[in-house]
């Protein structure tokens, strides 16, 4: 089975590996693969976790899950063309659920916890302790004051980027390029690690070359 | 009436949903709602999965373009399936868990998705390389600033970056390369993501507000 | 002897026996505990090792449905004795007068002297006692009175958290109605969003089609919300050039959603007939097999424009720079922070953030939409403002230890942290 798996491995890597190329018959019959079993590997994962899992073992405790199997019922009534309509009550519980459940989250954790993280003494290492913060300290204080602050004039909508305004504008621009070019040159060696570990596959597990 | 019931239910639910923050008893409402999504889901899955069977059928049925491949699609689906539901060679028959090692469900998961999953994921190291390249060529300041930031960031993160700056004395230890990835990551990046999360905070009340109040219906469909 | 004398003699042996079980029993009696039998046999001395806890309180726990009562006891004086023979405690708990049960052990000493007990209802009343625990026997304390949990029907712990949403839902509100009224806004040119025609228009003049792709995420993120959203406006704009679109999803209920967006656009647009169930397709939920399906799709039917919009993973990069091997127009957006940089290095547009939120009011152009985007800048003009005042009144405080300095700043750390 081991060597089977290796194998059935190899063929897929090298498949996919392929598409860099330029597409062609293998990388199609991958992805033909790719789609086909992870399609069905997750209707499985649903049924036995969702369906069997949580409802079925579920409902004796908490009737109130016969709720979501209505809902669920109701959609494939889209299937019926007269009454298809009806379809539209489980999506429109979905979107208020979804908006009402994530509204209040945001405004916690992205408003709130935010703003309170901004708000720090530029001169000191805390409220209270007196000038003792160093140059270095108050230098980067000062640019996550400056840098949010400005962020937040760019994203302004109804007011045109011109003159102080817009200078301001240009300034949390450049904050944010910054912060993108920290995201992206941090993430570069982790992609280069994946790239690895698939190459260690090849030569290493199939062809058996390096250890 | 087809556009007034819906409009009612979202309002309704979102409006449950906001204030149950501030009512303990009704402090598990979000996890219950999170309940009849997931069992939603498996009804939706009944569309989609249809969805993908008409379309590979139709495909094989009137020969079109590539129509070999759905046979392979349908196979993979089929075979998936009948490995799941009916817990083809688990060791521990019908009652185990549906991912036990040995299962054919098992092996189809570890011989065939993961090697297909870790390679397309691979791909990144590619892809990277070749944004970059482009990126390399920067037409402005904001593209320029997106370069040096990455270029310091990514040196700082290998022995290179202390190669190259290990002359720079202690006392402006800053300008070394690792500690200036640092201070970035700590500093400006911080302010730029600060300024960006409370964007999407506001944006996303302002979306949410909209949908509740009935403002945004377009997902409604229209009358018919 | 006298008789008396005789009979206080023969006394004495008892009276002597009281008088040491008196003794033995002080300490028991002073910390209030029933001594402890039931390993030893009445006529033997009781050996005690160490003292129980005192001090037991039970209060019910704040703002919460009835399901939690603190529990705080003073540790055992042992625990100060160098030859504490303490190891540990044990937490009983007997609910509606009922027997006394082990609820918890806590199998250290100097860790902690307080206990939520999470499993409470309300409408039921809970007693607990707390044993000092040796090698050989537990102490118990005395036992609290009976308290039932109370449920409250208001969490006043989140009034600043309340007051926060009615001020930036009541500015959004606000705006949307006054809007209404034809009062004329500005919004400032979103450049992605003022190129959607124009990409539109060009797959339609190359006759090649155009690709939304919503995310890999389902209906439960809002970023999945917004783009099918915009995917209203999008379909819109194509019924009117009459250009072909593909829309492959991830999520079965996406499709759903999606079908129903685009077929309303096209019947809005005059032009239901021309709505086909086939534009939105379900591929499979699985991450990487949706990208393999989405890249063929891209080098076989080279759309002209793709649009990137929604929650995006790792995945992001490797659609764009797929897109961009075909020559197609990208617009992408996404509230993904990590994914942005590479949406920015790879496509020719991209929204930031909150502007994926604002791009469905601002393509509408309707002034209700609009005002929602004004209202949103009511919110940034607050934290803006709050910034500069907390940071002002932090470095005051901090440096010059101004006293109405430290009571603001006091105030806004308590008004904006999150418990």
């Amino acid at each position: 089975m081991d060597h089977v798996s290796v194998w059935l491995g190899a063929f897929l890597t090298l498949g996919i590996l392929s598409f860099l190329y330029k597409d062609n018959p293998w990388y199609k019959l991958c992805e033909a693969i790719f789609v086909g079993a992870s399609a069905g590997y997750w209707v499985i994962v649903l049924w036995w976790d969702n369906l069997v899992g949580k409802f079925y073992e579920g409902v004796g405790d908490d009737p109130a899950l016969w709720v979501g199997m209505i809902l669920g019922v109701l959609m494939l009534v889209r299937l019926i063309p007269k009454v298809g309509w009806i379809s539209r009550w489980p999506l429109a519980f979905i979107v208020g659920a979804t908006s009402g459940f994530w509204m209040m989250n945001y405004l916690g954790s992205n408003i709130i916890e935010q703003v309170g993280a901004t708000i720090m003494p530029l001169l000191s290492t805390q409220v209270g302790a007196g000038f003792d913060a160093g140059v270095w300290m108050i230098l980067s204080r000062l640019v996550v004051f400056v840098g949010t602050f400005t962020g937040l004039v760019y994203f302004f909508f109804s007011k045109e980027h011109k003159g102080a305004f817009g200078t301001t504008a240009r300034v949390g621009i450049f904050f944010i390029m910054i912060t993108f070019g920290a995201s992206f040159g941090y993430t570069v060696m982790s992609r280069m690690s994946l790239l690895i570990g698939r190459i260690d596959f090849i030569l290493g597990d199939w062809l058996g070359l390096i250890n | 009436m087809r556009q007034t019931i819906p409009l009612f239910i979202t309002f309704f639910i979102g409006i449950l949903l906001i204030i149950a923050v501030f009512i303990p008893p009704f402090g598990e409402l979000g996890e219950t709602f999170t309940l009849f999504f997931d069992i939603m889901a498996v009804f939706a899955f009944f569309l989609g999965g249809g969805n993908l069977l008409r379309v590979h059928i139709n495909k094989l049925r009137n020969k079109k373009p590539d129509w070999p491949y759905s046979i392979v699609t349908l196979s993979g689906f089929g075979l998936m399936l009948a490995a799941g539901l009916f817990k083809i060679n688990n060791p521990g028959d019908i009652a185990a868990a549906v991912d036990t090692a040995g299962s054919l469900f098992y092996f189809m998961f570890h011989a065939a998705m993961v090697p297909l999953g870790s390679t397309m994921y691979s791909l990144l190291a590619f892809f990277v390389a070749s944004a970059s390249y482009r990126a390399f060529r920067a037409k402005n300041r904001e593209a320029t600033l997106l370069l040096i930031a990455a270029f310091i960031i990514l040196l700082g993160r290998t022995p290179f970056g202390m190669y190259i700056s290990g002359w720079i004395p202690d006392e402006v230890s800053l300008f070394q390369i690792p500690n200036l990835a640092v201070w970035i990551m700590n500093s400006p990046n911080l302010a730029g993501q600060r300024a960006i999360m409370i964007g999407i905070g506001l944006g996303v009340i302002s979306m949410s507000l909209r949908l509740i109040l009935g403002i945004e219906r377009s997902y409604l469909g229209g009358d018919k | 002897m006298s008789y008396h004398s005789r009979r206080c003699l023969r006394s004495l042996p008892t009276i002597t026996a009281i008088v040491s079980c008196l003794l033995l029993a002080l300490p028991f009696y002073a910390s209030g505990q029933e001594p402890v039998t039931d390993s030893v046999p009445a006529d033997t001395a009781v050996v005690i090792e160490a003292a129980p806890p005192t001090t037991v309180l039970s209060s019910d726990h704040k703002y919460d449905d009835g399901d939690q009562i603190n529990l705080s006891w003073v540790p055992s004086i042992d625990e100060t004795l160098k030859d504490s023979k303490v190891i540990g405690y044990k937490i009983y708990r007997a609910e509606d007068g009922g027997e006394f049960e082990l609820l918890a052990e806590i199998p250290d000493v100097d860790t902690t002297n307080a206990y939520a007990d999470q499993e409470v209802e309300h409408g039921h009343k809970y007693a607990y006692y707390v044993a000092s625990v040796t090698e050989t026997g537990e102490y118990a304390s005395l036992e609290t009175m009976p308290l039932e949990p109370e449920r409250e029907w208001l969490d006043l712990n989140k009034a600043y958290l309340f007051i926060m949403a009615l001020i930036i839902s009541g500015a959004v509100i606000i705006y949307v109605e006054t809007a209404k009224r034809g009062k004329e806004l500005f919004v400032r040119k979103i450049a992605g969003l003022e190129a959607i025609d124009d990409a539109v228009g060009r797959a339609t003049e190359m006759g090649r089609p155009v690709l939304f792709i919503p995310g890999i995420h389902d209906m439960d993120d809002v970023q999945t919300l917004a783009a099918l959203t915009i995917l209203g406006r999008v379909a819109r704009t194509i019924a009117d050039y009459d250009t072909k679109i593909f829309m492959p999803v991830s999520r079965s209920l996406v499709m759903t959603a999606a079908r129903e967006t685009i077929k309303s656009s096209y019947q809005a647009a005059g032009r239901p007939d021309a709505y086909n169930d086939d534009m939105v397709n379900y591929v499979t939920d699985e991450q990487f097999g949706y990208v393999a399906a989405v890249d063929g799709i891209m080098v076989r039917e080279k759309p002209a424009t793709v649009f990137l919009l929604g929650a995006f993973f790792a995945e992001s990069l490797i659609l764009a720079e797929t897109g961009n091997s075909v020559g197609a127009i990208q617009i992408a957006g996404t509230a993904r922070p990590a994914q942005l940089p590479f949406f920015i290095a790879a496509c020719d547009f991209t929204l930031i953030g909150e502007e994926l939120f604002a791009a469905s009011a601002y393509l509408s152009g309707e002034p209700r939409q609009l005002g929602s985007l004004k209202g949103q800048d009511v919110g940034k003009a607050i934290a803006m403002v709050v910034i500069i005042g907390g940071v002002a009144t932090a470095t005051l405080a901090g440096a010059w230890q101004m006293g109405f300095a430290e009571s603001i700043h006091g105030w806004l750390m308590e008004v904006f942290s999150t418990n």
